[in-house]
């Protein structure tokens, strides 16, 4: 691993921060920063670095990072473009071993002389640098975090196995926060804007050796390195999952074609042909991204036969529908599983698959039912239709779930379409692991990608 | 470079070009060109029959609309006939021969391609191919080099992929053929640093494919 790369440690763990650029003025970033690493209860020493203040929320302030005496292990940089590169130079040569430059205006904008400096410094100290022209990162469990979103807008996830690499701060950002919402944890979140030393394969491979990291998350636009990314991909998959989102998948206009390969083949092509050759998981929109990360809170599944238990017909059609669609397997039931469920449940209930166990079924029944099909070998996973709106079904069908859940033995997958009651009842859901769809089909498409996944592992042993 | 022609091959440099593709083992369909009727004869029976015949003119684009396309001619009296019918069908245009194919076996039609991208290096691609490769646009790649492994898996990416695997009676399409063509084809693309190439329409039945045309920019 290059040195800047192993130097992400002091990004990610830093003993101390400190924040050029920190201020008094609640709109500026480097007010923000600093008021959420206090708020946050980050437990390092934090250094505001301003020499137009003595004091900052209520903490020494430096006219200068040469000025600390102590040592620095991250600086985070909210300061004008044009200054970063000296700053920079300033951090090397007093042994700071991380930045995080949320700074714009490099070679997004066309300043590409400016951002060829930056680097040049960067790499001659082996620091390890986030950006420039990003939001930087977060670990939830050392309650470092560089976003410059207060609290009260962006919700912060808490500690868990997602680590998160994304070109985009906004798509970052949307995708952390709806973690933060469903409760599902995160180990790193990195918006490395420009890459300039540090992009998206040298991230995928930090976090492929980081022993906190479970699930790995991309957002990609574009990498300066395919060869790199696609060594990278298929190293770090077979440990780790890597879901990806790769965004401009239009057709370069550019090139002028001679075959009819090259028209065929757009730029995306290369990118999706990586994909498949690494097995990494390729979702095609922001939620898909969280989705799928979601159902790595289940253990995985021995194969593609599906066993959908519901108290409304409808949404079990839809989901059997949606199930062949993906090539997943409406499995069967067995005499014996057949004869097990038949004891169980009501005489009326016609005992196929999907499972229809009507809408006046209580908790009782679903408990019962979906023991038999959690028993059931020759059933690889099981989805969960809940219609939380019917009467007999109240909360005590979230420890009947949990319960079948805490077994191991495969995943469950709950469907709840529906309303305020209904997604309150999926939040305390996903926060105990059982991954909650909105609807039949996107729990389907995961539990696809989720079995691929699976069925790959499977295979390379 | 450029190499090839789309749908007769015939650019005059060809000949030595090709050389190329033989090295890798990837073979077009034998092919010559006759400046006579007694040379197409002896590459008929050099090919063996059945044969094609195409005219061969800088002038007509569109051969089939001058009478310059006539397939499955088993025989040499047909092939006379044929010649004959092609060189009076084209006698306003300048004529520089007429090329002597051996007919493509009936199957599916796949296109096998390359190309050198500019992040991943070469990749090499996998789709429906003839005529209507670019309405379909069922293609999947992989970035070189590749192995038979890719290409079993490429070929279940297809939305068509029952049309090469067999669908109701239908044989399988002979799929060893297709693995080691793409094989060769990756090795050749890297080796050779093609910017792009077509072997398209490669026509596959279940005993093997014929390459009909190829074309390829280094």
């Amino acid at each position: 691993m290059r040195k800047d790369i192993a130097n992400l440690k002091y990004v990610f763990s830093p003993k101390s921060i400190a924040i050029v650029g920190a201020s008094d003025n609640p709109a500026k970033l480097g007010n923000v920063i600093l008021k959420n690493l206090i708020d946050g209860a980050y437990k390092g020493k934090i250094y505001p670095v301003n020499p137009k203040y003595d004091k900052l929320l209520g903490l020494e302030c430096y006219s200068d990072i040469k000025k600390i005496k102590k040592k620095v292990d991250l600086a985070i940089f909210a300061i004008p473009a044009h200054i970063v590169p000296k700053v920079a130079e300033d951090c090397g040569k007093k042994g700071v071993r991380g930045l995080v430059v949320l700074s714009a205006g490099f070679g997004e904008v066309g300043n590409i002389k400016l951002e060829g400096q930056l680097k040049k410094v960067v790499l001659k100290y082996n620091m390890a640098m986030i950006g420039p022209n990003c939001l930087g990162v977060m670990n939830p469990a050392e309650r470092v975090d560089s976003i410059f979103f207060p609290f009260y807008k962006f919700g912060r996830p808490h500690v868990g196995g997602i680590s998160l690499a994304t070109q985009s701060g906004a798509v970052g950002s949307c995708v952390a926060d709806l973690a933060a919402d469903y409760g599902v944890g995160f180990a790193k979140f990195a918006s490395y804007g420009n890459g300039t030393t540090i992009s998206d394969a040298d991230l995928i491979e930090y976090f492929g050796a980081d022993p906190k990291t479970e699930q790995i998350l991309v957002y990609l636009e574009g990498t300066k390195n395919g060869k790199k990314l696609l060594e990278v991909l298929e190293q770090v998959n077979k440990k780790k999952p890597i879901i990806i989102l790769k965004a401009g998948k239009s057709k370069s206009a550019s090139e002028a074609a001679m075959s009819h390969t090259g028209n065929l083949a757009g730029n995306y092509l290369a990118y999706q042909a990586a994909f498949r050759q690494s097995k990494v998981i390729e979702v095609d929109s922001v939620v898909d991204l969280f989705y799928v990360a979601n159902m790595f809170s289940q253990p995985l599944p021995k194969g593609g036969k599906v066993a959908v238990l519901t108290d409304g017909g409808g949404l079990g059609v839809l989901s059997a529908d949606a199930l062949e669609r993906e090539g997943l397997d409406v499995v069967k039931f067995s005499k014996k599983t057949k004869q097990k469920l038949k004891k169980v449940l009501p005489e009326y209930v016609n005992v196929v698959n999907p499972l229809d166990i009507v809408a006046d079924s209580g908790t009782e029944t679903y408990r019962k039912s979906l023991k038999v099909l959690m028993d059931d070998p020759k059933i690889d996973s099981v989805i969960v239709i809940i219609l939380f709106q019917a009467p007999a079904v109240d909360s005590r069908i979230i420890d009947v779930l949990v319960k079948q859940s805490d077994r191991r033995k495969k995943p469950i997958v709950v469907v709840a379409v529906g309303g305020e009651y209904t997604k309150e009842n999926r939040k305390i859901l996903d926060g105990y692991g059982i991954p909650t769809y909105g609807c039949p089909k996107s729990a389907v498409r995961t539990l696809k990608k989720f079995t691929d996944y699976s069925l790959f592992l499977k295979n390379k042993k | 470079m450029i190499v090839g022609k789309r749908h007769n091959m015939v650019k005059k440099s060809s000949l030595e070009e090709f050389r190329v593709l033989e090295k890798y083992g990837i073979q077009p369909l034998p092919y010559g060109i006759a400046k006579t009727p007694k040379e197409a004869v002896a590459l008929a029976e050099k090919i063996g029959y059945p044969v094609a015949l195409k005219l061969v003119s800088p002038q007509v684009t569109h051969k089939t609309d001058v009478g310059g396309v006539k397939i499955g001619i088993k025989d040499k009296k047909r092939l006379l006939h044929a010649h004959e019918d092609i060189l009076e069908g084209a006698k306003k245009y300048e004529i520089e021969g007429v090329l002597v194919q051996k007919m493509a076996r009936k199957g599916i039609e796949l296109i096998i391609g390359g190309k050198k991208d500019p992040q991943f290096g070469h990749m090499i691609v996998l789709g429906i191919g003839g005529v209507y490769v670019e309405v379909f646009k069922d293609v999947t790649a992989r970035i070189c080099p590749i192995t038979r492994t890719d290409v079993r898996e490429m070929v279940g990416e297809l939305r068509s992929h029952p049309l090469i695997t067999g669908i109701r009676g239908m044989q399988p399409i002979n799929l060893n053929g297709l693995y080691s063509l793409m094989v060769r084809t990756s090795k050749m693309m890297v080796e050779e640093d093609m910017k792009e190439l077509d072997l398209n329409p490669v026509i596959f039945d279940s005993k093997g494919y014929d390459i009909v045309d190829v074309r390829f920019v280094k």
